[in-house]
């Protein structure tokens, strides 16, 4: 048998090839260690690497926080309907709470005469389209929402749901605004013999309507002039 | 000092691949930009690749896992996978130990 002073040099092809596989080794190495030390988040998968991009739950956490917190209603259902997710803002506009949502038919917190519609929303999935419907809520009322699609994928549709109810003056604010009237009419009464307090008084007054006019326009609230009028 | 690799006037181009705003992938290019304003004020760019819009874009490269960093230019081309948190290790990568 040959001895280790007797092998075959190495060829220049052999050296060649071993030195493509350390690089690959070394680049499998990076990605282990990557990994380990969870410096990653996401992971590109499929033939040639050209297919899907599949991210790990936490890269999901500040989305998660944006849905949770907004004033929008947020649904991902299914095509025919059932509710797979639903964020805190959805689960207030129909009183119910979220636990009750999961895998629930969304129809059946849609008005009976909207359902049709519904249905046929969830099925076309038409990019950027919206319906309007009547949610009904746990308390026997109804709410009126636009449904936008924000997305469709893998057969699920993401759905914004929005308010449709005018704006309101908030109770506090209402509230507020009596006690004032209230607190200017006995001024006015103490200022009886007061021309000039009296004046200033009515200005106050006229300020405080031009700000609750400017508070209506904002929150376009018809049938508040008796608010404002009185002061 | 220069870099092991081109010299010091050279332009560095370097290609970061991200999926979204992904917490690595803000922290890689973040990371990223920081180490390159240390040691290649003026000369380098970074094209960021988000693979979420596009994820065949990542056969260019045979990105598997995100973020990952690509040195094109100078050559020869170099990989580092992660969110380059660690500086040594992204300075050793790069091949910028030895810019001071």
């Amino acid at each position: 048998m040959p001895g280790k002073d007797t092998m075959e040099p190495i060829s220049a092809d052999f050296e060649k090839e071993l030195q493509a596989l350390r690089e690959k080794l070394e680049e499998a190495e990076d990605v282990r260690r990557a990994i380990t030390r969870g410096e990653v988040d996401a992971f590109v998968v499929g033939p040639g690497g050209s297919g899907r991009v599949l991210l790990l739950a936490n890269a999901y956490q500040r989305y998660r926080q944006l849905v949770e917190r907004m004033s929008q209603g947020a649904v991902t259902a299914t095509a025919n309907g059932h509710i797979l997710f639903a964020n805190q803002r959805f689960s207030e506009m129909l009183g119910v709470p979220l636990a009750q949502l999961y895998t629930a038919p969304l129809e059946s917190y849609v008005t009976v005469s909207d359902r049709a519609r519904l249905s046929a929303f969830l099925m076309v999935s038409a990019r950027d389209s919206q319906i309007e419907v009547e949610l009904n809520r746990r308390d026997g009322s109804s709410i009126p929402v636009r449904l936008s699609l924000a997305s469709f994928a893998d057969g699920y549709a993401s759905l914004l749901v929005t308010d449709q109810r005018p704006l309101q003056w908030p109770s506090v604010a209402v509230d507020a605004l009596d006690s004032i009237r209230s607190s200017l009419g006995k001024l006015n009464q103490s200022l009886a013999g007061d021309a000039a307090g009296r004046d200033a008084l009515s200005a106050i007054g006229e300020e405080i309507n031009g700000l609750a006019r400017m508070i209506d326009e904002m929150v376009d609230v018809e049938g508040s002039a008796e608010r404002k009028g009185s002061l | 000092m220069t870099p092991e690799n081109g010299s010091a006037s050279e332009k560095w181009n370097l290609r970061l691949y991200t999926a979204g705003q992904s917490p690595k992938s803000l922290a890689a290019l973040d990371n990223l930009k920081r180490v390159c304003e240390q040691h290649l004020p003026g000369r380098y760019s970074i094209e960021v690749i988000d693979l979420l819009k596009n994820p065949r874009l990542a056969k260019d490269d045979q990105i598997v896992a995100i973020p990952t960093l690509v040195r094109k230019l100078p050559e020869p081309l170099r990989r580092i996978v992660g969110d380059l948190s660690d500086t040594e290790r992204t300075l050793v990568g790069l091949q910028l130990t030895q810019i001071k």
